[in-house]
């Protein structure tokens, strides 16, 4: 009845069709739904559908709308990795890029890098998120002599939290290794690229396996209940840990809650670099939009530095243009986007993407991270008889399905 | 008439019949079918052979054919030993009853949690025995690095939560035992231990046959109680066909734990329904 009742209202009003798979979770798409596209809405006299949809969906709506030549979405946004397969269903949003840099939106360099598809501009960047190093003021008293907190390399990180083991007894460092929570990400986004400069094709090389056993030392000095935790923002509220990776959804309440408690770090480097992880999130036009132009005005508005300030304000999703100001955030808003935006300004960063294109088999993927981390790291096995047999199984994966490899390891000759 | 009245038990039967082929065979087919076809519909072993080359397969045959021997007996002997207490019907032996039914109505998640609350790092054990003074440090008992500490921590767990089951089963059990058995017993001066293992075990099989089908399958169920204790540390069936199905989102292998599941579910009732059937005494020369 609710549902008629809508319809009847919005008759005779102009309708876009927005599908995402971003700000998917009911609260996020309510808030994004009133606070943001209403706004528009209001601007433009026209409704705005927003449908919220995973990757499975996001993808088969858009492929059967491009083959059979006529659809109803006029806007698609969705991670980097969501466009890669269907790349030809967009137009190309050059001239339309250009127009935005006239108007001086200015995004950020990295965020422009990835967006191409056989030569086609594919999609605007729109939203930001990605991992972030937390550490409990108490811990810095233990950092070790000489080193800023902001420049750590992983040996430096591993002294760190050995030395707090030394002194306390305790093991204050943890990592989100329970069944949900996203430890695979830190050992293909941040310690492979760190170590080997790549994701994936270094999986079984010499300085993976010194990865590996730096893994095992690190893991000695990390609390046991990573083995459980999903997140990590409550064990750094009870303190249980004093220094935590996590994704920022995860691990934000903790600084949002006690902002004066914690300090945000950049991720520390390796003999390669400082891998890092960005999702990286875009806006797209389907060659059969309905309404174009709406969606071009609809793009506009969202890429609006004031708007993406709303929606970093809202969501805790970062920028992806600059010249934002972060006064009058939230405190623990506030640093977390400080502190992004200083990692994401440091030096030798090796810019990671979540590989696209694996479709239904990425939870596989995730998977063989995940098991060679229990046989090496929980069961103590030796890296060089477990590592070859999972290389190929993550070869096969994509080969499968056909799918490229993600950066940095596209780059790598 | 006569005709309705003939088919008239059918009918009443029929609303579950219908449940049953809705709700249990028709995901039981779907599930056969996703492990043993491929998605062009055709036969195909290659999801087996994918099962039997995931390392934590046989890990997880392991741990849950080792929770099923451990908590299984420690569940009826338990269970018998309150029920036998509570039938004796002394003052407060209902309100006995109630508190030792309460886990029943909890999910197994909470129960999970529950146990979580008591056992992590800065849980109620660990504060009590520091406000005892017993240790200086927390203890990890929830730790990956102890698997049995962390094993019987679940079987703790897994105990409170699961045993009411069984002990409501033995005391509706115990209550169908004529006193005229025990009396008789009692004048012939059988002891205590003679009772219970000439009188009261034999005519409680049946009662035992149904407890101990439930618990078994039960505990190839578990699944809950050892994600939240352990997370994926200790791996076992249910919850890798789980993992499978929502996390590695791969529905054909997921489908065949739960295949394996079943076949290890129907291999084991067989067994109890074999050994343990109860008989009808023949009484010779009465």
């Amino acid at each position: 009845m609710g549902n008629l009742l809508f319809l009847f209202l919005l008759f005779g009003l102009n309708k876009l069709y927005f599908i995402s798979t971003q700000l998917v979770p009911i609260e996020e798409a309510e808030w994004f739904r009133k606070n943001v596209l209403s706004e528009f809405e209001k601007r433009n006299k026209i409704k705005v559908i927003f449908l919220g949809a995973n990757y499975g969906e996001f993808q088969d709506r858009i492929n059967a709308e491009y083959k059979a030549k006529k659809g109803k979405i006029s806007l698609a946004g969705g991670l980097s990795s969501d466009f890669e397969s269907i790349g030809e269903a967009f137009i190309d949003l050059k001239n339309f890029l250009s127009n935005l840099k006239k108007k001086k939106i200015n995004f950020l360099p990295f965020a422009l890098k990835y967006n191409k598809y056989k030569g086609k501009t594919i999609y605007i960047p729109w939203l930001q998120g990605t991992y972030i190093f937390v550490a409990n003021k108490k811990a810095l008293e233990y950092l070790p002599p000489g080193v800023n907190i902001d420049s750590l390399t992983y040996n430096d990180l591993l002294l760190w939290v050995k030395g707090i083991w030394e002194k306390t007894g305790e093991r204050k460092f943890g990592l989100p290794a329970g069944p949900r929570g996203l430890i695979h990400r830190f050992l293909h986004g941040y310690l492979y690229p760190s170590f080997t400069e790549a994701q994936i094709i270094k999986f079984d090389s010499e300085d993976a396996i010194e990865m590996w056993n730096y893994v095992k030392n690190l893991w000695k000095y990390t609390n046991p209940g990573s083995a459980r935790w999903e997140k990590m923002d409550t064990p750094l509220l009870s303190e249980e840990v004093w220094i935590a990776w996590d994704h920022i959804s995860r691990i934000k309440s903790a600084i949002i809650e006690r902002p004066d408690d914690f300090v945000i770090f950049s991720s520390p480097m390796g003999k390669k670099g400082r891998g890092i992880i960005v999702v990286l999130s875009g806006l797209a036009v389907p060659e059969t939009a309905p309404s174009k132009d709406y969606a071009f005005s609809l793009i506009e508005f969202l890429v609006k530095p004031e708007i993406q300030r709303e929606i970093l304000k809202g969501t805790g999703f970062l920028p992806v243009v600059e010249n934002i100001s972060f006064e009058g955030l939230e405190k623990g808003i506030k640093k977390i986007a400080e502190g992004v935006k200083k990692q994401n300004s440091g030096k030798n960063l090796i810019v990671s993407f979540i590989p696209g294109g694996l479709g239904n088999k990425q939870g596989e993927f995730t998977k063989i991270y995940r098991d060679v981390f229990k046989e090496i790291v929980i069961k103590n096995k030796n890296p060089m008889d477990i590592l070859p047999f999972y290389k190929k199984k993550i070869i096969k994966l994509f080969k499968e399905k056909g799918a490229s490899l993600p950066p940095p390891d596209n780059e790598i000759k | 008439m006569k005709l309705n009245e003939k088919y008239f038990p059918y009918v009443l039967l029929l609303p579950l019949l219908l449940y049953i082929l809705l709700f249990f065979f028709n995901p039981f087919f779907n599930a056969l079918k996703l492990a043993f076809f491929d998605e062009n519909n055709k036969f195909t072993l290659i999801y087996f052979r994918e099962l039997l080359r995931d390392p934590r397969f046989f890990s997880a045959i392991k741990y849950t054919l080792m929770f099923a021997v451990t908590i299984v007996p420690l569940q009826l002997i338990t269970a018998f030993l309150i029920a036998l207490f509570i039938n004796r019907n002394f003052k407060g032996s209902k309100t006995l009853l109630f508190i030792c039914s309460i886990p029943l109505a909890i999910s197994d998640l909470a129960a999970g949690l529950i146990f979580l609350s008591i056992f992590t790092e800065h849980g109620f054990l660990n504060s009590f025995f520091y406000f005892l003074g017993l240790i200086k440090k927390p203890v990890y008992f929830l730790s990956y690095e102890n698997i049995p500490l962390l094993f019987t921590s679940i079987l703790i767990a897994e105990h409170w939560r699961a045993t009411a089951i069984v002990l409501i089963i033995l005391i509706a059990g115990l209550q169908m035992i004529e006193k005229d058995y025990i009396d008789a017993a009692n004048v012939f001066g059988a002891n205590f231990f003679k009772r219970i293992f000439y009188i009261i075990i034999p005519l409680l099989k049946p009662s035992i046959q149904s407890a101990l089908i439930i618990r078994t399958l039960f505990a190839f169920q578990m699944f809950a109680v050892v994600i939240a204790l352990a997370g994926d540390m200790i791996p076992v069936l249910s919850g890798e066909t789980y993992f499978w199905y929502y996390i590695y989102r791969n529905s054909h292998i997921a489908s065949c734990y739960a295949v394996v599941i079943i076949i290890l579910s129907l291999l084991l009732t067989a067994i109890y329904l074999k050994f343990l059937t109860y008989k009808e005494p023949v009484y010779e020369n009465i």
